[in-house]
């Protein structure tokens, strides 16, 4: 870790390893800032501790969904979501023309929900952010991808934003993180450590997704893709939520697998909402 | 070797500019410092975290992290007389042990997770009275 600090001329506190003297209060704990930007990792955070302790072979995993056809704006967003996180895997997995697939799609599903207009000043950004993605692809230029990448998800939420479509917003970052966690969920499915699963327990996430989703409006909330999504995710919180921080068990691991996988399967093949 | 390749992009990327630099805020200066993490592999999150500190009123941001990561909290303040200190909290809101870097108005808490799960982090200011703070995270 101090390599950075030197290599940039910066000094290191001789004192390397230093613990915070006092415990937060329950107060302190209970007025934490959540923030969706910076709360919530990353698919790409994800997949790097996954890379880390389970070494997955990217290329296999990388099989890219396609958004379904669809008038739905909620589902639209959260097919973003899903796209966002398969850019990422294509990175993981080198796939250069992965890489600008996903990214037309993200751009494509962008205009159909009116966000990235030819004639519009603020979409542009858009539009260049998805020049860029194809640009750094071409170059192979991985770890500015991952940058990318996410700053093209935090360009769609902010003209989402713009246009006045704010409860999209949250969608996009539900659709990441379930493309993201089924990903890794059916990986360690296939390959259970304890090391492993201990990636999966993302109580706090899941309670704040049910959250925001929670204080949705009404009409938004109760339509049968988001009730069916809010009523996966109080499961998965069951999954996830394990004693004493234990690692998941084999068979939750299993179970949280397969609810992700159901979710996305919902979201990008438009399937009916049992 | 390193410091003068860095020093050396540095004045690069300063040449290349044109004549009006961007406005100094404190998310420029935590981009600054994150940017030393980078040059070992840390890649910076695009989101950021930003308000008003004032004495004695830490503030707690709440983040999720993955054991098999490292990570580096980066955080800066204006005015620059300000100086921050950044600490790292486990879910239960026990304090966890940090590489901190310290530099006036400019810190940063790096930290590897043995457990994956809830984090807090708390940034404080050490001198003055108010200051304006961003903090950005990166992660390898």
């Amino acid at each position: 870790m101090r390599c950075a600090l030197l290599a940039a001329g910066l000094a290191v506190c001789p004192a390397a390893w230093i613990p915070a003297s006092e415990a937060m209060t329950k107060a302190q704990i209970q007025s934490a800032a959540v923030s969706d930007v910076i709360t919530i990792p990353s698919p790409g955070e994800f997949f790097a501790a996954l890379d880390d302790c389970g070494q997955p072979n990217w290329k296999q995993m990388f099989q890219p969904k396609t958004a379904a056809s669809t008038a739905s704006r909620e589902q639209m967003a959260l097919m973003l979501g899903v796209l966002v996180a398969d850019g990422y895997l294509a990175v993981e997995a080198q796939d250069g023309q992965g890489v600008k697939n996903t990214g037309k799609e993200i751009i494509n599903l962008a205009k159909k929900l009116g966000l990235a207009r030819e004639n519009d000043n603020d979409s542009q950004r858009l539009l260049r952010r998805g020049n860029s993605i194809f640009d750094f692809a071409e170059n192979n230029d991985w770890s500015t991808l991952r940058e990318e990448l996410e700053a093209t998800q935090n360009e769609v939420k902010l003209l989402m934003v713009e246009q006045k479509d704010k409860d999209l917003v949250i969608l996009v970052t539900v659709g990441a993180w379930i493309r993201g966690t089924q990903v890794a969920a059916e990986f360690i499915s296939k390959n259970y450590s304890p090391g492993l699963a201990g990636i999966l327990r993302q109580p706090a996430i899941v309670e704040y997704l049910l959250s925001v989703l929670d204080s949705l409006p009404e009409k938004l909330r109760e339509g049968p893709l988001i009730a069916d999504l809010r009523k996966k995710l109080v499961a998965v919180l069951a999954l996830v939520q394990t004693k004493d921080r234990a690692p998941l068990a084999p068979e939750a691991v299993q179970e949280l697998a397969a609810t992700m996988l159901s979710l996305v399967n919902t979201i990008s093949s438009g399937e009916k909402v049992p | 070797m390193k410091k003068l390749v860095f020093f050396l992009c540095a004045a690069g990327l300063l040449a290349a500019q044109d004549a009006v630099p961007p406005p100094v805020t404190a998310r420029s200066r935590a981009l600054d410092l994150a940017g030393a993490f980078a040059n070992d592999g840390y890649k910076i999150r695009d989101g950021f975290w930003s308000g008003t500190l004032e004495a004695g009123k830490p503030q707690f941001l709440q983040v999720n992290l993955f054991s098999g990561n490292e990570y580096w909290f980066s955080a800066a303040a204006l005015p620059p007389e300000a100086k921050l200190s950044v600490t790292l909290f486990d879910e239960s809101g026990l304090p966890v042990a940090t590489e901190i870097f310290q530099d006036g108005a400019s810190a940063a808490a790096g930290f590897i997770p043995d457990t994956s799960g809830k984090y807090f982090v708390r940034i404080a200011l050490v001198a003055g009275d108010k200051a304006e703070f961003c903090l950005v995270y990166s992660y390898k």
